[in-house]
């Protein structure tokens, strides 16, 4: 059973008049392990089929199956409970709550997915910190940190529950090409050493170096879906 | 524990917005305690000195009595019963009864050289009036009221303003129970200095063995039997007691609240006055609160966006800022109730001059002395803490579900 499946998915904004078709009639499936990246220009989707699966959003209509069970008519209640067990996120712009340090973001997210954080395990948070070079900055602020420290510091924030999947949109768009570069690679180590799906929508060419499936998507169809060999 | 983790942080971060919110709030509080402190000093005050020098914890009349006297100028003389008739044994059973004595009041005229001046005459047991009333404790010149002697007991500022001394001359000029007029002379036995302005002023005491002939009533006639209990707080069940236990409907049973309406009525317009305007003081600082959870919660929309994304739900995102609102209650009554445990504590120590903001004559009126000292009143403090932060947290219950209902999409992006 794939980890992940869309099945007709569509998804419709509509701004007064107008109707804008997001997404199209997507049928995808995503295995369990995958490092998949979703590709295309700015508008074509990406962000929108990312919400979806990460239960942020609804479709307006189709299925959209985790583990086999439909999450697109689950309440909000219930949404955030699947975000909270299953779902890793990487945002572009990384989001980590300024007043807590890194250490502390990371623990946060550990804490919410252990249910009110009664047994937030420190070594693992202290070990994912570590994994993403930040050993030795478990204290500061993310005032305190660069661009892409604050970056490895979501990345970690998204690992340290051990969801079986993480959802990153756009992560590398705010960072230089080499910074860009660490941060997928540690993605990538993290997705061999934890066998952690990854799905991330990107519209750099670079990154798809880093991918083994790559879904383009335009005009909220899927135009191309090649998984590397 | 997280979520109170970020809140208290937020509130550090903004810690001035929390600290100017907090202070309007600590000023509530500081006005409230040192308000509560005044009125329960002041009522503490008014009311023992009512009780040590007017009408003890409980009085017993005729009704009759008690009807003119309230709305009459002069005291009804003919409305006397006997000190030796049914109900004496009754009063001893009152619960907490600690001491009984036997007043006769008449309304005179106090004449010294050219001079008079309309007082209140109470004619006392002196043998048992010590037992009830604390006017001897207070005396300043002279001796006190004997049975059997003739002569009076005037307070200091009725003597002040006929410069008078112990041993000077007097009379007073009365109706009898006949309606002629009569006259008792003699020398001033003792001159009292109370806390009690109108004791002080108006009030002159007298043997009522040596006033009942002149008023040409019976020897045993009183027209008050003035009960005192062992605590102020027995009085209202006791007065309720006595009231049911006399047989005779003729009697009225009053309390020392009964016989202070004015100082009830006081009281209640002191509270009412001192919550309204602790109202207001609250409602700005509800204000600021509702302004700052808005505000805190408009300058981390991505991170209410990342907080749902993470998981949390939305009661948990309201939890973070009822505990934002809830803190800035907290820090407000605490530095309120710092505040105003110094302001009280001085108040205790040292005391307020009355003068200073009421009228010397408007103070005669309230039976207290010029000075007036702090009380101390746990409870309070207590109440106001809690009133404080309630309000914070009850004020940021619609801004916190405000925020927690944010699109996590939109939040997340920041649009």
């Amino acid at each position: 059973m794939p980890l992940l499946e869309l099945e007709s998915v569509t998804k419709i904004y509509r701004q007064g008049d107008i109707e804008v078709r997001a997404l199209d009639n997507v049928d995808l499936e995503v295995s369990e392990g995958e490092f998949t990246t979703i590709f295309g220009p700015s508008g074509c989707g990406k962000t929108t089929l990312l919400n979806l699966v990460g239960a942020l959003d609804r479709p307006t209509s189709g299925t959209i199956r985790f583990q086999g069970r439909s999450i697109g008519g689950m309440t909000r209640a219930e949404q955030a409970l699947h975000r909270r067990h299953h779902i890793g996120f990487i945002f572009q712009s990384h989001n980590l709550i300024p007043v807590l340090t890194a250490y502390e973001n990371v623990e946060f997210a550990l804490q919410v997915a252990k249910q009110n954080g009664r047994h937030a395990d420190g070594d693992r948070v202290a070990d994912i910190l570590r994994r993403v070079g930040l050993g030795d900055m478990l204290n500061r602020r993310p005032n305190a940190l660069s661009g892409g420290q604050m970056q490895r510091v979501a990345v970690a924030r998204a690992l340290v529950k051990e969801p079986k999947l993480v959802l990153a949109d756009e992560p590398t768009a705010n960072l230089d090409s080499d910074t860009s570069r660490e941060v997928l690679e540690i993605m990538v180590r993290m997705n061999q050493e934890l066998n952690t799906t990854f799905i991330f929508s990107t519209h750099d060419p670079m990154v798809m170096e880093y991918a083994k499936r790559v879904v383009e998507i335009r005009d909220g169809r899927i135009a191309r879906d090649e998984r590397k060999v | 524990m997280y979520l109170l983790r970020i809140a208290v942080r937020n509130l550090f971060r903004r810690r001035t917005r929390t600290l100017v919110i907090g202070g309007i709030l600590a000023i509530a509080v500081v006005f409230f305690l040192l308000m509560e402190s005044l009125m329960i000093a002041m009522m503490d005050t008014a009311f023992e000195n009512v009780i040590d020098f007017e009408t003890p914890h409980i009085e017993v009349g005729l009704a009759d009595f008690f009807d003119e006297a309230d709305n009459r100028r002069t005291l009804p003389l003919n409305k006397a019963f006997s000190m030796d008739g049914e109900i004496e044994d009754e009063l001893k059973q009152v619960p907490g009864f600690e001491a009984k004595t036997a007043v006769l009041d008449f309304s005179a005229e106090f004449i010294a050289g050219r001079y008079d001046f309309p007082v209140q005459v109470r004619a006392i047991e002196p043998d048992t009036f010590g037992d009830v009333f604390r006017h001897e404790q207070y005396l300043v010149e002279g001796s006190f009221v004997e049975p059997g002697e003739p002569g009076v007991v005037i307070g200091s500022e009725l003597a002040r303003y006929f410069q008078l001394a112990a041993g000077d001359f007097f009379t007073l000029r009365f109706q009898d129970r006949e309606g002629s007029f009569n006259t008792m002379e003699g020398e001033v036995k003792g001159i009292i200095s109370t806390p009690h302005h109108q004791v002080n002023l108006g009030t002159v005491f007298a043997a009522r063995d040596q006033a009942v002939p002149r008023l040409r009533l019976d020897d045993d006639a009183v027209h008050r039997w003035m009960i005192r209990l062992e605590d102020r707080g027995l009085a209202q069940a006791g007065a309720q007691h006595l009231a049911s236990a006399l047989v005779n409907p003729q009697f009225e049973v009053r309390s020392y609240r009964d016989a202070s309406e004015m100082l009830v009525s006081m009281e209640l317009w002191g509270y009412i006055e001192t919550y309204f305007i602790l109202g207001l003081f609250l409602m700005v600082g509800i204000i600021g609160i509702i302004a700052a959870v808005i505000l805190s919660a408009l300058e981390r929309v991505e991170e209410i966006g990342m907080m749902k994304a993470l998981g949390l739900r939305e009661r948990e995102i309201v939890g973070v800022f009822l505990f934002e609102g809830g803190g800035i209650g907290v820090v407000g009554g605490l530095i309120g109730c710092a505040v105003g445990a110094v302001a009280v504590g001085l108040f205790a120590a040292y005391g307020f001059d009355m003068g200073y903001f009421m009228d010397i004559d408007a103070l005669a009126a309230v039976p207290m002395g010029d000075t007036l000292y702090g009380a101390w009143s746990l409870r309070s403090f207590a109440f106001i803490f809690a009133v404080v932060v309630l309000a914070a947290l009850v004020s940021s219950v619609i801004p916190s579900y405000w925020a927690s209902r944010k699109d996590p999409i939109e939040a997340i992006q920041h649009r």
